[in-house]
């Protein structure tokens, strides 16, 4: 199956995987072979024809970008005609290109220019009339026509690997220009990945322009610090204005491998300042002496967690995360059928599948990561994608093949079907057997709302499938059946040839979840909240009584989705104290806070290598050797499937607590760039069923919780659900995102 | 063999075996006792060598052909290229102000005393809204006026920067050419890279541009 094709590249030998092309292979033996539009996350542009070689017995030039080779072909790429022809496309590349480097925020690490140097190429000598092509601007993104090359590769990358399909070329000839598809302006969700793959100035970030070029910014490898795909990325600092301290003027990323949102792109000033104030400290110290528990969230370092955790034993403490218990309490039940402590999926297992399943997550804002992968296997393998959960969502709607919509709370139901769907013919042991023969289907079929034919089609269009992942969503971790719920995932993946992904909640939720032995919160008095609520607060938010850095200002590592411990590194100086200050103040010492990056959880998989030893980068062919990935643990396979409970019913007016895109939690909130629309959206019919109108200012209760938002309403929703951002407020992690609530208008 | 060279130069430091000019100044040996001591304490209060000093300076004030600059009434001229405070210069066409914020000179400065802030002006160029340097910290090195793609910055002449504050900065607005000067033609310009090149109006042609 796998046969290598043996070919010549410039007299040397090698070889071609099936479905390679001789540009990939010619990069993989490092001969160099120039491209202006080629990306090797899309499929080839073919565009720019700079990638042109000469092969034997074959008339004219050929494409290397998007031709396998053919056994026993002697290729030649740098040949005296070719460069001729390289040189001429050069030439016209800079036909009426703005000589206005000087300024230009690409500069420095402009393609073009780049390319113009290396073929010499020093006047124009073909001429064609300039247009007026006035700036354009699209929000977060600018526009400038004029130096715009036509390469493509924002058109590729937005359609194949981001999934909104914002932009289209506009062809005509030399007035060819990239327009917003079907709309006046730019409707996206500002990825921003567009501005990374620009070659040249033509797309920049509007925050960011004319305020510093590329020679002044110092680059900081780190790790996205907003959700839990852990993308890589590099913070670029510089002074800010006179006498300031550095700031971080803007976000890059390898867009040649990897991808951002843009949260982790616009989203990058969610930096704490402040000062040691040590009569804080002292009092930071006092409570937490005096503390009963320590309730924390799940924005911190692996390292800042093992701290809390010695801070557990030495003082005696609690320890509160709902989010990370819960998560844990899922992956426990999950161990106790698979007998592995970590789910078996990443983020390039969901890119090279062709059949996938989401269950339990509107993914595309929960974790872009995710959904950009999915992207990828949607539109490079033809992936056949159900996406299960009780709303549609417009984001995913390109992508997915099959929308299997079910009732809210029925989600251990719908496992059950799906296992049961899946698991037909597979070969289980008796008490797994006898679990799905005592299934009431139809009670099933009937409170799920999903359909026999429904799972049949899926698993119609799974057959032909070679690489099948099961993506689980926060919706089946917080729920009340979750531990059953993540048997049935486990079943799943034991007995079929899926892969199992289980979607952390926050950036470091997985790590906590390892790292902490976590204690049910209780409403106690005397507890230190670390970045969460508390008597005595200690946070990189505002308002808290010590300040401690944030993530863009710690080294440290974090857990990703994969599984891999990423390390990240400070962008910016913090001049006060740290976790590591408070438990060395305690008496657990240690200088660095990295120092315990060794010391982390052994028997959850982590390995005895310091922090300094960590890679952080990806190779040039795309290797990712940031950190390491975890190692597999095993676990005793003692959990025993539970009968299904009664599928809880719910009516009336839901709300679904979910954040708009680019937006993620407090950290985000905090950041200049990105657009806060805190609104509760819901469809029309929501607004009837809630008696309520656009604009109107309302008041959500539900539980002991009341908020008040203004509701507006979403033409792209649908039903009697109504999405309510938690972004801007602190959510209890353990609850199920679906509350049934109390909605009434507030008069103003 | 070329560094063993080197290395016999720098380390063999009896000058006499490799210049013959040089000679060795005759110092007599020190006292080592108290009596040699007391005598040299005499012999160098009453050599009167104050007065020998006292008389040259009082013959140079009665001879009154002195060669002396008055400073500061009088100043020596300096040369063109002497660098001390920078000047910002303007264009010749327009007025307007070379500096294009490309922030070369602030990348290349070596003792890291001059600051650029750029931003988005109303008309969407890029304009150049603060710009200093410490003059505690220059040191007149002149890589800033060197890579500057505009000749934007020069050295000027202006050298009496005194002052009683370590941070003493100059900022753009001081630095730049007034107009009045740019309207007497009397803005010093420079050869170089980005300067005007003479007989330029014979030298430009139209570029392939020209409607």
């Amino acid at each position: 199956m796998n046969k290598l094709i043996n070919f010549k590249i410039d007299g040397i030998s090698v070889e071609a995987q099936r479905g390679e092309t001789i540009l990939t292979v010619a990069r993989k033996n490092g001969i160099y072979i120039p491209t202006m539009c080629y990306i090797s996350k899309t499929s080839p542009c073919a565009s720019c024809r700079m990638c042109v070689v000469e092969a034997e017995g074959v008339e004219g030039f050929i494409l290397s970008c998007n031709t396998p080779p053919t056994e026993g072909v002697e290729i030649t790429t740098n040949t005296a005609a070719l460069q001729n022809e390289r040189t001429n496309i050069m030439k016209l590349y800079d036909v009426n290109h703005p000589l206005e480097c000087g300024v230009c925020d690409k500069s420095g690490e402009c393609d073009l220019q780049n390319k113009t140097l290396e073929f010499s190429v020093e006047r124009q000598s073909f001429s064609a009339r300039d247009q007026l092509r006035p700036l354009q601007h699209w929000g977060l993104i600018d526009y400038e026509p004029s130096l715009c090359i036509m390469c493509e590769k924002c058109v590729h990358v937005c359609n194949e690997v981001i999934g909104d399909d914002a932009i289209e070329v506009k062809f005509g000839g030399y007035s060819s220009t990239i327009i917003p598809k079907n709309s006046e302006t730019l409707d996206c969700t500002f990825c921003g990945e567009c501005i990374a793959v620009c070659p040249v100035g033509a797309l920049v970030s509007s925050g960011f322009k004319y305020r510093a070029n590329a020679w002044e910014l110092e680059r900081v490898p780190a790790t996205c610090a907003h959700c839990s795909a852990g993308c890589p990325l590099e913070y670029e600092t510089r002074h800010a204005s006179l006498n300031g301290a550095d700031e971080i003027f803007r976000v890059k990323n390898n867009f040649e491998f990897a991808s951002l949102c843009g949260a982790g792109r616009f989203g990058f000033d969610f930096d704490n300042r402040a000062l040691k104030n040590e009569n804080a400290f002292n009092r930071a110290i006092e409570a937490l002496k005096n503390a009963k528990a320590i309730r924390f969230s799940s924005m911190i370092t692996n390292e800042e967690a093992h701290i809390l955790e010695l801070l557990k034993d030495k003082l005696g403490v609690k320890l509160f995360n709902e989010d990370a218990r819960k998560f844990a309490e899922f992956m426990k039940s999950y161990s106790s059928i698979s007998s592995k402590l970590h789910h078996s999926g990443s983020l390039d297992a969901i890119k090279q599948s062709d059949a996938l399943i989401v269950i339990g997550s509107r993914i595309a804002t929960d974790n872009p990561g995710v959904r950009y992968a999915l992207t990828t296997a949607s539109k490079h393998n033809g992936a056949k994608i159900v996406y299960a959960h009780p709303m549609e969502d417009t984001l995913m709607q390109s992508v997915i093949t099959q929308m299997m919509k079910y009732e809210v709370g029925t989600e251990e139901g719908v496992m059950a079907l799906l296992a049961h769907t899946i698991l037909k013919d597979s070969d289980l042991d008796e008490s797994e057997r006898a679990f799905f023969d005592e299934l009431d289907f139809g009670y099933l079929y009937a409170e799920t709302n999903i359909g026999e034919e429904e799972l049949s089609h899926m698993m119609k269009s799974f057959m032909r499938a070679k690489k099948r992942t099961l993506i689980i969503g926060n919706d089946l971790i917080a729920h009340d059946r979750s531990s059953n719920i993540a048997k049935l995932a486990a079943l799943i993946e034991k007995y079929s040839d899926f892969s199992l992904i289980v979607v952390p909640r926050e950036v470091n939720t997985l790590g906590v979840s390892l790292i902490n032995s976590l204690d049910r919160d209780e409403k106690i008095s005397d507890v230190v909240g670390y970045n969460a609520k508390g008597d005595f607060v200690i946070s990189s938010l505002e308002g808290a009584d010590l300040a401690i850095p944030s993530l863009n200002q710690q080294e440290g590592t974090f857990v990703s989705i994969d599984n891999r411990v990423l390390p990240t590194n400070v962008a910016l100086e913090f001049d006060g104290y740290t976790l590591n200050d408070i438990a060395n103040a305690l008496g657990i010492y240690n200088k660095n806070t990295i120092d315990y990056t060794k010391e982390l959880n052994k028997n959850s998989g982590f390995k005895d290598i310091s922090f300094d030893d960590l890679e952080n980068f990806l190779s040039p062919l795309g290797e990712d050797n940031r950190g390491y990935l975890l190692d597999e643990v095993e676990c005793a396979a003692d959990g025993k499937l539970e009968e299904l409970d009664d599928m809880p019913e719910f009516n009336g007016t839901i709300i679904y607590q979910c954040n708009p895109v680019l937006q993620f939690n407090n950290y985000t909130f905090k950041t200049a760039q990105l657009p806060k629309e805190n609104f509760l959206r819901g469809s029309a019919q929501f607004g009837v069923a809630a008696k309520i109108a656009d604009g109107d200012m309302v008041e959500i209760s539900y539980k002991e919780t009341k908020i008040q938002r203004k509701f507006k309403l979403d033409s792209e929703l649908k039903g009697t659900i109504a999405l309510n951002p938690t972004f801007d407020i602190s959510v209890d992690a353990s609850r199920y995102r679906f509350e049934k609530s109390k909605i009434e208008r507030v008069m103003q | 063999m070329h560094i063993e060279h080197i290395d016999e130069h720098f380390n063999n430091r009896n000058v006499t075996e490799m210049n013959s000019d040089y000679y060795l100044v005759g110092i007599e040996d020190y006292p080592t006792d108290n009596w040699g001591r007391f005598k040299r304490v005499i012999k160098r209060s009453f050599r009167g060598e104050l007065f020998v000093g006292l008389w040259v300076v009082m013959r140079e004030m009665i001879r009154f052909d002195i060669h002396t600059v008055k400073y500061p009434e009088e100043k020596m001229p300096i040369g063109p290229r002497y660098r001390a405070i920078h000047q910002m210069k303007r264009l010749w066409e327009s007025d307007a102000e070379r500096c294009i914020g490309c922030g070369l000179c602030e990348k290349i400065c070596i003792s890291n005393c001059i600051r650029i802030e750029t931003k988005l002006d109303a008309s969407s160029r890029k304009e150049v809204s603060e710009y200093s340097i410490n003059l505690g910290r220059c040191i007149f090195c002149g890589y800033c006026a060197e890579v500057c793609p505009e000749l934007a910055i020069t050295h000027g002449g202006e050298y009496e920067n005194a002052s009683d504050q370590r941070e003493h900065f100059t900022m753009y607005q001081d630095m730049l050419t007034p107009l009045d000067m740019m309207r007497a033609g009397t803005q010093l310009e420079f050869e170089g890279f980005g300067s005007i090149t003479p007989h330029e109006d014979e030298r430009v042609k139209k570029t392939p541009l020209a409607y």
